[in-house]
């Protein structure tokens, strides 16, 4: 079931340039910054009261991300439902027959994710997501990189 | 209120004697105490260093008050071994414990207890009042006053004084509802709270409450997830000063207890090592020397990107996501596409003169506004040009006019203020230029 807007996915051509108005004169608090290597973006999350802006640069030249700016530029690019069951979600779509990018889910920026085709939905990019357990993804600062796993 | 401090911190663990040995590795240092509890059925071994002391404590078998022997006997099936509770000192139990009844937290009357050191016969008492863990968020806290002098738990004695524990330089809770956290130890417990600060490329926030010299480091995700709110805070793990990471290093391999060896720490000018394994009986173990850098004013600042969360002062804040516009030539379809898609059906369909026709989806914290152009608008051609799908993103502002006014000083163009749609708000709309393509409009609802 899907529970709310996560958030709103924009294309932009550098997030470092793009943070001085998304953060600095808009005020949305940045709360994560992350290369994707895997997937060939760097990504930042901004706080929007109980949703997020998500900037996505390309940082190769081959991905969906990297086409869709070398094709219509800068601009918004996907809205992500949060789900509170990606999997079964995901599950049910195909069963429907819709057609999918991901025929399973991933672990993105967002929590675990799947992309629906554009096509589906008439030309709108729709991606769900169900945020990783809490604990999970946590780790003291203060105890540094290489101290996962400790005690 | 008298102020708090961290008076010992206690660690759970199955066999008393194989961790006493362990942590008289980890510390370096003997013993304070040995002893029991006749009135909890419970055995302790204490290492007083010089700002705290740790409480290794473990059941003894015998009958005692199930209360306390009982929580033991569950925490230790449930979770394992592992840092068990914060002891908060006060001089005044009394008070303390009426101060935080008033607060809201529920906690025990004040008992006495008392120990004897198994080796040597001496006993010390105390006072303590439990405190209920549904108020700390999860938390096992208690309050302690001391009726014996400092003196009768004499400090533990180093085993080598160039490579042992110094000081408690900080304790850590996970928590998985940061604001929580900070209403426990900010209102209730009334702890100051000496920073408040994000790390986005860790996806980390920080809170750091100063009990005297000892910081307890509350450490959480950088956005509050929905999911998280309501859930229990965690013990995880304890950070030892100390005088050489090198010495100390090289002391635990040679008793063969594996650490992660030197590297720089965090805050710059520190140094810091992993204890590793089984010695440290469930509790992530970080040892930290500081060096006289590391009290400079460069230290201070926020490291690696990271953002302290003091109160900015902003002309507006935006306040949350409004609605998404979608463009569509086929209204009815794409209506129909979303409801047996994604099962999110449309509300209220109305239009707007100029504009177009627009279907309304709710999605919780925000809508969706499918839009059939008009023709001739600039709505179809936007579509025109960048194809049907996505087109606009609308967010709330808690003040307009001032966040128009802000924009423009920033040299950001945006149209004046006007009626929105809806009955109450008023729109503003911002370049493209400015937003990275977006079209991007700020609502204000009276």
């Amino acid at each position: 079931m899907l529970t709310k807007v996560h958030h709103v996915g924009v294309v932009v051509r550098d997030i470092d340039a793009s943070m001085r108005f998304w953060r600095d004169i808009l005020g949305l608090p940045l709360h994560k910054l992350q290369a994707i290597e895997e997937q060939g973006v760097k990504a930042a999350l901004l706080t929007l009261g109980d949703s997020e802006v998500e900037l996505l640069e390309p940082v190769v030249t081959d991905n969906g991300i990297a086409r869709y700016l070398e094709r219509k530029g800068e601009g918004l690019h996907h809205i992500c439902f949060q789900s509170d069951d990606v999997e079964r979600d995901l599950t049910a779509l195909k069963f429907k027959g819709v057609e999918m990018i991901d025929q399973q889910t991933r672990i993105g920026i967002a929590g675990r994710i799947c992309f629906l085709h554009p096509s589906a939905m008439d030309g709108a990019l729709i991606e769900l997501c169900q945020p990783l357990d809490e604990y999970g993804a946590l780790h003291p600062v203060s105890f540094g990189d290489s101290d996962r796993g400790a005690g | 209120m008298p102020a708090l401090t961290l008076d010992h911190v206690v660690i759970a663990v199955y066999d008393l004697d194989a961790a006493t040995e362990d942590y008289t590795n980890v510390l370096g240092r003997a013993p304070s105490w040995r002893g029991e509890h006749p009135k909890y059925g419970t055995r302790n071994t204490l290492f007083r260093i010089d700002n705290t002391y740790v409480e290794l404590l473990a059941l003894s078998g015998a009958q005692g008050d199930k209360r306390w022997s009982g929580e033991l006997q569950r925490f230790l099936e449930q979770r394992g071994e592992g840092l068990y509770a914060l002891a908060l000192g006060t001089p005044d139990i009394r008070s303390t414990v009426n101060e935080m009844r008033e607060n809201g937290l529920e906690v025990m009357d004040p008992a006495d207890g008392h120990g004897i050191d198994l080796a040597t016969g001496a006993e010390r008492a105390w006072r303590n009042a439990m405190v209920a863990p549904k108020g700390t968020n999860g938390v096992r806290l208690f309050f302690i006053q001391h009726l014996a002098p400092p003196e009768a738990l004499a400090v533990a004695a180093p085993v080598d004084d160039e490579a042992c524990v110094r000081r408690m330089d900080h304790a850590v809770i996970l928590s998985a509802d940061m604001e929580a956290a900070r209403r426990v130890w900010s209102d209730v417990l009334g702890v100051r709270l000496a920073l408040d600060r994000t790390f986005p490329d860790r996806n980390t926030r920080i809170l750091f409450y100063r009990l005297a010299d000892i910081t307890i480091e509350i450490s959480g995700g950088s956005a509050q997830s929905r999911e998280g709110i309501g859930k229990a805070d965690r013990f995880f793990g304890l950070a030892w000063g100390v005088d050489s990471i090198e010495k100390m290093c090289a002391r635990l391999t040679a008793a063969g207890v594996e650490t992660s060896g030197p590297r720089p720490g965090i805050k710059p000018g520190t140094l810091v090592a992993t204890v590793k394994g089984p010695a440290t009986h469930g509790v992530a173990t970080l040892l930290i020397e500081h060096t006289p850098q590391s009290f400079e004013a460069d230290a201070r600042q926020p490291q690696r990107g990271a953002v302290d969360n003091a109160p900015q002062q902003r002309a507006f804040t935006a306040t949350g996501l409004d609605h998404i516009s979608v463009t569509t030539p086929d209204l009815i379809g794409t209506v129909m596409r979303w409801a047996s898609t994604l099962n999110l059906p449309v509300t209220q369909t109305h239009d707007l003169p100029g504009e177009g026709r627009v279907a309304r989806i709710p999605a919780g914290n925000a809508y969706i506004a499918l839009t059939q152009p008009a023709e001739a608008s600039d709505i179809a051609a936007a579509m025109a040009d960048r194809g049907q799908g996505m087109h606009a993103v609308a967010i709330t502002v808690d003040n307009i006019d001032e966040a128009v006014r802000d924009l423009r000083v920033k040299g950001v163009e945006v149209t004046d203020p006007t009626a929105g749609r809806d009955p109450g708000t008023r729109i503003a709309r911002v370049s493209r230029a400015a937003t990275n393509g977006v079209p991007l409009i700020l609502i204000q609802h009276d």
